[in-house]
């Protein structure tokens, strides 16, 4: 069914400009990448917004003009139970519309685009089907690819499996961000948890893992939180974290961001804090010559983002680390008959001829908090019960404050200052601008109202905050994962405390009007404005989104409640070593990369040792 | 201690009671790397576990065979291991070594089982070819169901593990009327010289004390058969072998001297095959025959020195074997043949005439074992003696110099023609418990002809053809 009339509808398209009318067709790009459900959702809602345009007016949205549309979609937004739906519904056309727009202005000037370093590449269907090494990791993203160099440069013949494909800073700099997107993103970027409220979970499916489209932020463990692994958890590795965390800021090249390149949304959060007097300071990123492309979500156009694919992976591949790529593990193969009790032997590895294994007596599991709990149990290695539980994430919420100039915030970096003044309160916000359409910030509006905002979108500054979390989480599933998460209490507050603070900044850098993002209360025009909006509101009601998945293979020393001991290996089973997010024991309240590299490295040294 | 108990014992300490054989053929494609065509291949293996296959465990094998790839290998020499786990592990891994165009290959693959396809796990055999570690080619192999599964089936065996030392120990218990025989037979390669080493218990019929005697022989290449004897000496049971009057046979190890040091023999034995049951293994086990003939290993290899009046022998790898003999005492007539085929393929013949009334009237019995690629023909020792009632058993024409065995079992047929010279051959006079005597006619030194042929669409075809000269171990007996 086509989409034009939901489109044009939303957007308003009067026929005045030409990008309008392309949005359909790059909505349909979009949807063919997400999963059945959210293809199957979109769609019913438009069938069930053309079903009331006929009911009202004896006609689909189509053949109605443009004051006809306005109003059957005035109607829609009186209903308030139904604006949190309508908003859903805008989130995949804001993200065609955005790119759509940002297009007819031409393309991005395109600068000399470095050479990576090389790789040493096979596609799953190239791969043999009966092969052998001394360690399979299960993952490139940032765990996987730690241990994988820590391993070959051990000397291991070590073979990485990587689900997704490789993508070249070259081909990032050639295609529009947007089909980057539906590419770098599992399910599209559309992968959510269930819950109440549900969350929008991205987590990138490439060679180089999330890191490839993260924002490049590096944060180093928090000494409490260290503190709390070590001596509270039993997760003794934490004590030797500051030499592990050393060697991965030296291999990431992390350094302060440079200030002429932060951009304007980042000058207006450090004014803010200034004005304010809150502790705020340009992020610590490992993007050494970061242009300011604002492109970080979609992969660095240019080459400065030090993702492990451009900085770990190669030296991986030059101590004799091959990386296998297309290529999803359907099991790790195990033998049960092994004195001592079961023993990994390798994997296996799905593909349309049958699939293929690799033996090995090492297998790193570096999937992703979550994919490896599905991964382990189809493996048979599923029966630890706290395995899958403590998810742990970052639920985050943004808010934009208009300005009366320009901002323009996609010129600039992407995230580009950390305000650190509620951190001790879990709260962390961070000045995050993104390409229009993909952050989860969504403009208020439909029709006119919604064209209205997106002509005037550069005037926008926009704010995250994320916060730190109660594990409160559980991946579901074998063979589809499923996440169920529940937002706690104390979380609930602090999200709003985070909404309120990122007001006041934006109050304090001089906007005339907060977004909230509230669907029934979107505009604040003062601060006394934003606190009555809030105080009548629920962060069940905020547009929330989640990041930085932890905690679901957590490794600690109790044998009853993690299903890793405190080196890093899957209990019940002998040769499964686990190195990504999801060994960390509860959440490490700042961006995870370096946590989740130096968690990698000392696990994998730990096993060198034995 | 009997053999029978041995193995008895053998398996209460913990080793496995029986192993497992059979033989596998898969046919496939290769693709080498460099190449961008597809070859054809066939494998043929013969697989041993020391241990019956266990189903619900994994069990590890050797591997031997033949691979052939079409314009690249044929290799008959072929070896490698299976790990066999069909449901612990689910997954049958092949690890084959062979050599193309002079290069050492690997072909390493695995059948992965599993429920959901279980006909098309089991049988086909994705593998990747590897070169000194590093990868060349890839390819796939598939057990033809069709044609090769009741053959695989059929091919089934789960012989008992048998340890060569464990035959060496005494089979005498104390009845009278009883010979007992351990003899060794060796080629020199270097000197082209022939030893033979006879150790001897008789037990006399009219049970008085008995004794153990022997002899030594060697036959130079070049000059008269030598020949030395030693006992008659008092008997001491031993545990395993034989020890009498300063000659010992012990597991590994053959020493003594006879004539008061004119031969002197000092040899280290080298098992290099499993045991040959010349007569029917039962026969061992339980003397009901007159006689029963076995070798502990078929093929064995000697070092040491052999020394005979100013001469010594300095042996090395040479290749020979041991053989023993239970019974109540000589044939009426006998004609024996041990002839080492080369590439570990080993003919054993014994032919005889019994003395027991009745017996005594018949054509000799045959019974012949060769034993070619591992494997025995014919399959059971019965078959050549008696044959379906008396038809089709194998015959035998036992003259001198030359006599013949000849005989057809299924699709093949066999001629062996063994020529003892006389200036080659030794003359021992043979004494039987009940005092009667025989004569033997032996020599290290014989030739041998062998044709063996295979029925091929109407005709006979010549399957393989031996002619040993001077390297047969051959022996005719006469009253």
């Amino acid at each position: 069914m086509s989409l034009n009339g939901l489109v044009a509808a939303l957007i308003a398209d009067d026929g005045t400009a030409e990008w309008p009318q392309r949005v359909p067709v790059r909505l349909d790009t979009v949807l063919a990448k997400m999963p059945l459900l959210a293809r199957v959702g979109v769609r019913t809602a438009a069938h069930a917004v053309d079903a009331y345009a006929m009911a009202r007016t004896g006609r689909t949205l189509g053949p109605l003009t443009v004051p006809e549309r306005e109003a059957v979609l005035a109607e829609l937004a009186a209903r308030p139970a139904l604006l949190p739906l309508l908003d859903v519904l805008k989130v995949p056309v804001l993200l065609a519309a955005g790119t759509e727009r940002m297009l007819q202005d031409g393309p991005a000037p395109r600068g000399l685009t470095p050479q990576d370093p090389p790789l040493d590449l096979t596609p799953a269907p190239a791969w043999a089907a009966r092969s052998t090494a001394d360690a399979v990791v299960i993952g490139s993203g940032a765990g996987g690819a730690m241990a994988a160099r820590t391993l070959a440069r051990a000397g291991l013949d070590v073979v990485v499996l990587e689900e997704g494909r490789h993508h070249s800073t070259e081909s990032f700099g050639r295609r529009a961000p947007l089909d980057r997107f539906t590419e770098l993103y599992r399910d599209g970027g559309a992968s959510a948890a269930v819950g109440n409220p549900p969350l929008l979970l991205p987590v990138g499916r490439a060679v180089g893992g999330t890191t490839v489209v993260n924002s490049g932020t590096c944060y180093r463990t928090p000494g409490h939180v260290l503190d709390h692994w070590s001596k509270h958890l039993g997760f003794a590795l934490a004590d030797g974290f500051d030499r592990q965390l050393d060697e991965v800021e030296r291999t990431l090249r992390v350094a302060t961001q440079p200030t002429p390149v932060l951009g304007t949304n980042g000058r207006i959060a450090l004014a803010g804090a200034r004005e304010l007097g809150w502790r705020a300071a340009p992020l610590r990123r490992n993007a050494p010559g970061c242009q300011g492309s604002c492109q970080c979500v979609v992969g660095c156009p240019t080459g400065a983002k030090q993702s492990v694919q451009l900085s770990v992976l190669p030296d991986a591949c030059a101590a004799g680390a091959r990386i296998v790529t297309d290529a999803r593990v359907e099991r790790i193969l195990v033998d049960t008959d092994r004195p001592g009790g079961p023993r990994a032997a390798g994997v296996r590895v799905r593909r349309s001829d049958g699939g293929f294994e690799i033996l090995a007596p090492l297998v790193v599991v570096a999937a992703g908090a979550l994919q490896s709990p599905p991964l382990l149990r189809r493996s048979g290695l599923g029966r630890h019960p706290r395995l899958g539980r403590n998810l742990s994430v970052h639920p985050a919420t943004s808010v934009a404050g208009r300005f009366a100039e320009p901002v323009t915030a996609w010129k600039g970096v992407l995230q580009s200052v950390g305000v650190e003044e509620h951190h001790t309160q879990g709260i962390l916000i961070e000045a995050t601008a993104t390409p229009p359409g993909m952050g989860s910030f969504i403009l208020p509006g439909l029709g006119g109202e919604l064209r209205r905002e997106l002509e005037s979108a550069d005037r926008l500054a926009t704010l995250g905050a994320m916060i730190a979390d109660r594990p409160s989480g559980r991946v579901l599933g074998r063979d589809r994962t499923l996440i169920r998460y529940d937002l706690d209490h104390r979380d609930a507050d602090r999200l709003i405390r985070a909404v309120r603070a990122m007001g006041e900044l934006l109050f304090a850098a001089g906007a005339e009007e907060v977004l909230t993002g509230i669907p029934r209360t979107p505009r604040a025009r003062s601060l006394p404005e934003l606190d009555a909006v809030l105080a009548g509101t629920s962060a069940r009601r905020l547009h929330l989104s989640a990041y930085h998945p932890t905690g679901t293979v957590a490794a600690g020393a109790s044998p009853q409640h993690f299903p890793a001991d405190p080196e890093g290996r899957l209990r019940g089973v002998h040769g499964v070593l686990v190195t990504d997010a999801s060994v960390l024991p509860s959440c490490p309240q700042v961006n995870p990369q370096l946590s989740i590299m130096a968690a990698a490295l000392a696990i994998a040294d730990a096993y060198l040792q034995e | 201690m009997s053999a029978d108990t041995a193995s008895r014992t053998a398996t209460s300490s913990g080793r496995p009671a029986r192993g497992t054989v059979f033989r596998e053929t898969m046919l496939g494609t290769l693709r080498l790397d460099d190449e961008d065509r597809i070859r054809r291949v066939r494998l043929d293996l013969r697989v041993g576990a020391d241990r019956s296959i266990r189903p619900l465990g994994t069990t590890e094998a050797r591997a031997t065979g033949r691979i052939r790839v079409a314009g690249w290998a044929d290799d008959s020499c072929a070896e490698g291991e299976l790990e066999i786990s069909p449901l612990a592990r689910r997954r049958i891994r092949y690890r084959i070594t062979f050599t193309a165009d002079g290069r050492r290959l690997t072909v390493d693959g695995w059948k992965s089982v599993t429920p959901r396809r279980p006909l098309t796990s089991m049988t086909v055999l994705p593998y990747t070819l590897y070169e000194a570690g590093a990868r060349i080619g890839t390819g796939t192999l598939r057990f033809p169901v069709g044609t090769q599964l009741l053959r695989f089936l059929a091919s089934f065996r789960f012989p008992r593990p048998q340890d060569p030392d464990a035959f060496l120990a005494p089979r005498w218990r104390g009845e009278p009327g009883r010979t007992e025989v351990w003899y060794t037979t060796v080629t020199d390669p270097d000197t082209g010289c022939g030893l033979w080493l006879h150790h001897e218990l008789t037990a006399p019929a009219d049970g008085s004390e008995p004794y153990a005697h022997g002899w030594a022989a060697v036959f130079p290449k070049h000059g008269p058969v030598r020949h030395a004897r030693f006992g008659p000496a008092r008997w001491t049971p031993e545990e395993s072998g034989f020890s009498a009057d300063g000659a010992t046979v012990r597991p590994g190890r053959l020493s003594g001297s006879a004539e008061g040091g004119a031969l002197r023999w000092d040899l280290a034995e080298r098992p290099a095959d499993e045991p040959l049951f010349t007569f029917p293994r039962w026969s061992w086990r339980r003397p009901l025959l007159p006689a029963a003939h076995m070798l502990p290993a078929a093929r064995a290899s000697y070092d040491g020195t052999f020394a005979h009046d100013d001469e010594t022998l300095t042996l090395t790898a040479a290749p020979g074997a041991s053989a023993r003999i239970y019974g109540h005492g000589n044939a009426r007539r006998w004609a024996w043949l041990h002839a080492d085929l080369g590439g570990g393929d080993i003919l054993e013949i014994v032919a005889a005439v019994s003395m027991r009334p009745g017996l005594r009237r018949l054509p000799p019995l045959v019974f012949l074992r060769l034993r070619r690629q591992g494997r025995n023909w014919p399959r059971r020792p019965e078959r050549p003696a008696l044959g379906w009632a008396g038809a089709g058993r194998f015959r035998a024409a036992l003259a001198l110099p030359t006599w013949t065995v000849t005989g057809r079992c299924g699709l093949r047929r066999i001629r062996v023609e063994v020529t003892q010279p006389a200036d080659r051959t030794l003359v021992v006079d043979y004494t039987d418990p009940d005092g009667r005597h025989a004569t033997c006619r032996n020599s290290e030194r014989a030739d041998a002809r062998i044709r063996l042929e295979r029925w091929w669409w109407g005709g006979w075809r010549t399957e393989a053809e031996w002619r040993l000269d001077g390297t047969a171990h051959a022996e005719v007996g006469t009253r």
